[in-house]
C-alpha cells in the first residue's frame, strides 16, 4: 500500500513489550465489536445500544451475572484442560467427552449412595460432595488417559481419538439418562436424576464454589509450568519432543500424564455445570449444549497462547458475551444464533490479530523502490 | 529478459559488487559496511567463523534479505532484490547446505520443479538433454533418472548445482559445499568447480574452517571477522596460518597435542551390539569395544555406516537388537535415558538443533536439560531458579559463550555458541563415559580448536570418551585408539599410533587390515 511517498511494510518482530502484547488483545477485541457492528445495523438496531445492552446484561445485571459466571467457571476449567497437553505440544478437543465422563463420575456417587431411591436426605454432603469432585476428576482423567496413551504408546494421532471419544461420550451420557439408563430421572423426561437437595452445591454469596477450583487450576498451572520441574518437562517436550527424550523425558509418560490431567479438569467443568447450577442438579437434557460450549476453552487457549492466567480475562469475556448474545438476541427479536456468531467473529479476530505478536507494520519511504529491478526491467 | 545486465560479460569484468552492505540486528551488527566483488570466470572464498556475518552477507546478496545500508550491482546497474526470485532471475544461484530437494522424485524432476518454463514450452525430455549436456560440460556424475533419495550427498548436491545452473545462474553461491562430502566427492567437486570458473561462471564457495579446501581452488579469498572484511587478497598470497590467523584474530594451534593418561580401569563395554536404522534394517551389527578411564576412543567413518545407531543406542534413545552395553561393569543394555545420565553418560548428540537444544527455550532452560531430574537442583520437584540461574552463568562465562542475556533464546546462537552451550551442559556433569557425536561438524576454526581442547580435558579428567566422528584429521590427532567403521561394522581397532591416515582411510572404505576388500 502506497501513500504520499511511503509504503506500507510488514516487518518481522524481535521482540514484544508488556504493553504492546496487552495491547493487542485489547484492539483484537475493538476491532471484532466494530466489525459485528454491521449485523446490528443490517437488522436496524443502533450497535453502541445493543453493546450496551449485552455488557450491561452480562456483567451489571443481576439476573445475567450468575450466568455469566457459572459459564465462566465452566469454560475457564475447559481452558485450562486444553492448556495442559498444549503446553506438551498435544491437542486436546476432547474436553467435551472429558467432561461428560466426569458428570457421569459425579452423579454415580449418589446414585450409589441411594440418593436417587431416598428424597428424604441421609446423605452426608461433607463427604459425598469432596466424593463427588473426585470421582468427575477420575471420570474426566480416564477418558482422557484413553487418548494420552495411544498417543504416547502407540502414536496415534490424539486430535482423532479425542473427537472420536467426544462422540463416544455423548452417546454414553445419553445411555445412562434417556428410558431405562441409571441416571434417569423416575420421571423419564430424557433427563438425569435430580440431587437431593443436600448436596447442592455450596455457594460463596450467590457464586458455586467451583469458582475457586477454576481459579486455583490456573494459578496453580502457571506456577507449575514456571516453576516445577514437571512443568519444565512437559515444556520440553511441547517444543521439542526430540530433545525432551533426549534430554531423558519420557515421551511415553508426559502425554499420558497432560492428558490424564487435562481429563481430570474438564471433569470438573461437567461436574460444576450439572451439579452446582442453581435449578440444574441434573443432567438436563440438553447436556450437548454444554459440550459445545466445551469447545470455546480451545480458544480461549488459543488466545490467551497457553498461559492460564491469561485465560482468566479471556474466558470471562467469552462467558459474557454468550450470556449478553442471547439475551439481546430475544429482548431485540433478532434471528437465532446471535450469540455464536458475535464469539465466532471475536474469535477469528482474536486469532487474526496474533500476527501481530510477530509482526508490525511499518512506513517506510517509498524513494529507495526506484531501485528495484522491476523498474529496471522497462530499462532495455 | 535480465540477463541483459549479465550479457557479453568477459573473464575478469565485475559481475556483482556489494559496496557498504549494512545489516544489524539487535544487539549485534552481522554485516558492518562490507565491500565484496565477484568476477566472471572466478572462484572467490568467503571465510570466517561462524557468526562472522557470511550468511547474512549472502543472504542479502539471494535477496533473503534487505539490508540496512548499502547498494549492489549487478553488471554496474545498481539493483534491488525483494526476494530470491528477484535474485534468481539476474543470474544469482544459490546452494544451501541442507538439501532442498523432493525425495520421492527423480533428479530431472526436480531440476525442472519450479523452473520458469516447466509445463509451458520446457518439455521433460528437451530439459533432460541440457541438463544432461551440463552436467557433461562441468563433469556432474549424476543418474538424472535416479530418485533422489538413491543418490549420494555428492550426487544430491550435483543435482542442486545442476539445477541453480539450468535456472540460468551465472553466480553461483555454494553454501559449505564440502561439510558433507567424502574426500573423493570433494575432489570431484572441487573439478567442476574449477570448470564452471572456466567457463566464466564465478563461484563463491563459502567455507567455514576447511582452509586446505580454500587454498586448493579459489583464486581470490575475503575473510570476514565480526562483520567486517578483515583481508581480501589473492588465494596464492596466503597461507593456512595466515588465513586461520586473520579468522580467528590470533595464531591458531592445528595439532593438539595428544596428552597421554596413565590407563584407568573400563567404563564403557560393548559386546556384539547390534541396532536397527529407522528404515529397520540393521544398521549396526556385531560391534565390540570397549572404553578406559583416561581414554579416546575414535570412531572414524563416512556418516551413514551406522554411527548416529550406536550413538543412540549407547545414549538409551534406540533399542538394542542384540548384545550388550555395560557401564562399570553394570548392564545399562535396557536402561532408560534418564537412569544413564544419572549414572554419568554425558551424549553430545550430532544435531545440536533439533536434538542437543530447544530453540524456544532460553539458555538456563537449556541448561536445565540436564539439571531438572537432579535433586541439588529442587526440592520435592520445585525447581530452585536461583541456583539454576547461577550455575548457568558460571558455565557460559567458563565455557564461553557469547550471548547477551542468559535469557536469550538457543535459537538465536550461533553454531559454534550452541554447540558451547551443550558442552558446558554436559561437561558440567563431570560423565564418567562421554559420547562426541560429530562434535566439530560445520564448526569454525575457533571454535573447532575449543571443542577438541574440552574434550582433552575431559580425558585428563579420567572420564573414558568415544568420539565419533567423519573428520579423519580428528580422529587420528585425539584418539588413544581408532576403530573404523563401514556399514555398521567396526574394520579393525587401531592404536594411536599404528593409525595412519593411509590404513584408517582403507579401512573406512570397506578394506580390511590387509588390505583386502571384505
Amino acid at each position: 500500500m502506497r501513500s504520499g511517498g511511503y509504503t506500507l511494510k510488514l516487518e518481522k518482530r524481535l521482540r514484544i513489550s508488556g504493553w504492546e502484547a496487552a495491547l493487542i488483545p485489547i484492539l483484537a477485541i475493538l476491532f471484532a465489536l466494530a466489525l459485528f457492528s454491521s449485523v446490528f445495523i443490517l437488522a436496524g438496531i443502533n450497535p453502541l445500544m445493543a453493546y450496551q445492552q449485552i455488557f450491561a446484561y452480562a456483567f451489571a445485571n443481576p439476573n445475567g451475572l450468575p450466568l455469566t459466571i457459572y459459564r465462566f467457571i465452566f469454560l475457564l476449567l475447559c481452558t485450562c484442560a486444553f492448556i495442559i497437553p498444549f503446553r506438551a505440544g498435544l491437542w486436546n478437543i476432547g474436553m467435551t467427552g472429558q467432561l461428560y465422563a466426569g458428570a457421569l463420575g459425579a452423579f454415580a456417587i449418589p446414585l450409589a449412595f441411594g440418593a436417587k431411591e431416598s428424597s428424604v436426605s441421609h446423605l452426608a454432603p461433607e463427604i459425598l460432595i469432596p466424593l463427588m469432585l473426585i470421582a468427575a476428576a477420575v471420570g474426566g482423567g480416564a477418558m482422557g488417559a484413553i487418548a494420552g496413551f495411544l498417543k504416547g504408546k502407540l502414536d496415534v494421532n490424539e486430535i482423532v481419538v479425542t473427537m472420536m471419544l467426544n462422540s463416544i461420550g455423548f452417546w454414553l451420557v445419553s445411555f445412562m439418562i434417556k428410558e431405562g439408563g441409571p441416571l434417569m430421572s423416575p420421571g423419564g423426561e430424557g433427563q438425569g436424576f435430580k440431587l437431593p437437595p443436600s448436596l447442592y452445591a455450596p455457594q460463596i454469596v450467590n457464586v458455586p464454589f467451583t469458582i475457586l477450583f477454576a481459579l486455583g487450576i490456573a494459578a496453580l498451572l502457571y506456577w507449575m509450568f514456571a516453576k516445577s520441574s514437571i512443568g519444565y518437562q512437559i515444556r520440553a517436550h511441547g517444543s521439542s519432543p526430540a530433545a525432551a527424550r533426549y534430554a531423558g523425558i519420557s515421551t511415553v509418560k508426559i502425554p499420558l500424564l497432560v492428558f490424564i490431567m487435562g481429563g481430570a479438569v474438564a471433569g470438573l467443568a461437567g461436574y460444576h455445570y450439572f451439579a452446582t447450577v442453581p435449578g440444574l442438579y441434573r443432567i438436563s437434557s440438553d447436556y450437548g449444549y454444554f459440550g459445545d460450549l466445551a469447545f470455546y476453552g480451545i480458544i480461549c487457549g488459543l488466545i490467551s497462547l497457553g498461559d492460564a492466567l491469561a485465560a482468566i480475562p479471556v474466558a470471562l469475556l467469552f462467558g459474557g458475551l454468550s450470556v449478553g448474545g442471547r439475551y439481546i438476541q430475544g429482548k431485540l427479536h433478532m434471528g437465532f444464533g446471535v450469540d455464536y456468531a458475535l464469539l465466532g467473529v471475536l474469535m477469528i479476530t482474536l486469532v487474526a490479530f496474533q500476527f501481530f505478536y510477530r509482526y508490525k507494520i511499518v512506513w517506510v519511504k517509498t524513494e529507495e523502490e526506484k531501485f528495484d529491478v522491476r523498474v529496471h526491467r522497462q530499462v532495455p | 529478459m535480465q540477463e541483459g545486465l549479465l550479457e557479453g560479460i568477459k573473464r575478469g569484468d565485475t559481475v556483482l559488487e556489494a559496496r557498504g552492505i549494512t545489516k544489524r540486528f539487535p544487539g549485534v551488527v552481522a554485516n558492518d559496511h562490507i565491500n565484496f566483488e565477484i568476477k566472471a570466470g572466478e572462484i572467490h572464498a568467503l571465510l570466517g567463523e561462524n557468526g562472522a556475518g557470511k550468511t547474512t552477507l549472502m543472504s542479502i546478496l539471494f535477496g533473503l534479505w534487505q539490508p540496512d545500508e548499502g547498494e549492489i550491482y549487478i553488471g554496474g546497474k545498481r539493483v534491488k532484490f525483494r526476494s530470491p526470485e528477484d535474485a534468481i532471475e539476474l543470474g544469482i544461484g544459490m546452494v544451501h547446505q541442507n538439501r532442498k530437494l523432493v525425495s520421492a522424485h527423480t533428479v530431472i524432476e526436480n531440476i525442472i520443479l519450479g523452473h520458469p518454463k516447466a509445463g509451458k514450452i520446457l518439455n521433460l525430455k528437451r530439459a533432460e538433454d541440457e541438463v544432461k549436456e551440463l552436467a557433461e560440460r562441468y563433469g556432474f556424475a549424476v543418474d538424472l533418472r535416479a530418485k533422489v533419495w538413491q543418490l549420494a550427498e555428492g550426487e544430491k548436491q550435483a543435482a542442486e548445482i545442476l539445477k541453480t545452473l539450468y535456472r540460468g545462474a551465472k553466480v553461483l553461491i555454494l553454501d559449505e559445499p564440502t561439510s558433507a562430502l567424502t574426500p573423493s566427492e570433494t575432489d570431484r567437486l572441487l573439478a567442476s568447480v574449477k570448470a564452471m570458473a572456466n567457463d566464466e561462471l564465478a563461484v563463491v564457495p563459502f567455507i567455514t574452517h576447511k582452509l586446505p579446501v580454500v587454498l586448493a581452488i579459489s583464486d581470490r579469498v575475503t575473510v570476514l571477522r565480526r562483520g567486517q572484511v578483515v583481508a581480501s587478497l589473492e588465494t596464492k598470497l596466503a597461507t593456512e596460518k595466515s588465513l586461520a590467523r586473520e579468522m580467528v584474530g590470533r595464531d591458531v594451534l592445528f595439532n593438539i597435542e595428544r596428552t597421554k593418561v596413565e590407563k584407568g580401569k573400563p567404563i564403557l563395554q560393548v559386546e556384539n551390539l547390534s541396532a536397527a536404522s529407522d528404515k529397520g534394517f540393521l544398521a549396526l551389527s556385531g560391534a565390540s569395544f570397549s572404553v578406559c578411564e583416561g581414554e579416546i576412543f575414535g570412531i572414524a567413518g563416512i556418516s551413514g555406516n551406522g554411527q548416529r545407531e550406536l550413538a543412540e543406542v549407547l545414549a538409551g534413545l534406540r533399542k538394542a537388537e542384540g548384545g550388550r552395553v555395560m557401564i562399570e561393569g553394570k548392564d545399562i543394555t535396557h536402561a532408560s535415558t534418564l537412569e544413564r545420565w544419572q549414572m554419568g553418560v554425558g551424549y553430545i548428540p550430532s544435531d545440536r538443533v533439533e536434538v542437543g537444544s530447544i530453540g524456544d527455550f532460553s539458555l538456563v532452560e537449556n541448561i536445565m536439560m540436564n539439571l531438572y531430574y537432579d535433586a541439588s537442583f529442587s526440592r520435592q520437584g520445585i525447581l530452585d531458579d536461583a541456583k539454576i540461574r547461577k550455575h548457568t552463568a558460571e558455565i557460559i562465562a567458563e565455557y564461553d559463550v557469547a550471548t547477551p542475556s542468559l535469557d536469550t533464546t538457543a535459537k538465536s546462537l550461533s553454531g559454534g555458541n550452541l554447540q558451547r552451550l551443550i558442552l558446558a551442559r554436559v561437561l558440567s556433569r563431570k560423565p564418567r563415559l562421554l559420547i562426541a557425536h560429530l562434535p566439530t561438524q560445520g564448526l569454525d576454526v575457533g571454535a573447532t580448536e575449543f571443542v577438541q581442547n574440552k574434550l582433552m580435558e575431559a580425558k585428563k579428567d579420567k572420564a573414558a570418551v568415544l568420539l565419533i566422528s567423519e573428520d579423519l584429521d580428528e580422529v587420528l590427532s585425539l584418539s588413544d585408539w581408532v576403530a573404523p567403521i563401514y556399514e555398521g561394522k567396526l574394520m579393525g581397532i587401531l592404536s594411536g599410533e599404528a593409525a595412519k591416515r593411509e590404513n584408517v582411510g582403507a579401512m573406512m572404505a570397506g578394506l580390511s587390515l590387509e588390505g583386502q576388500e571384505l
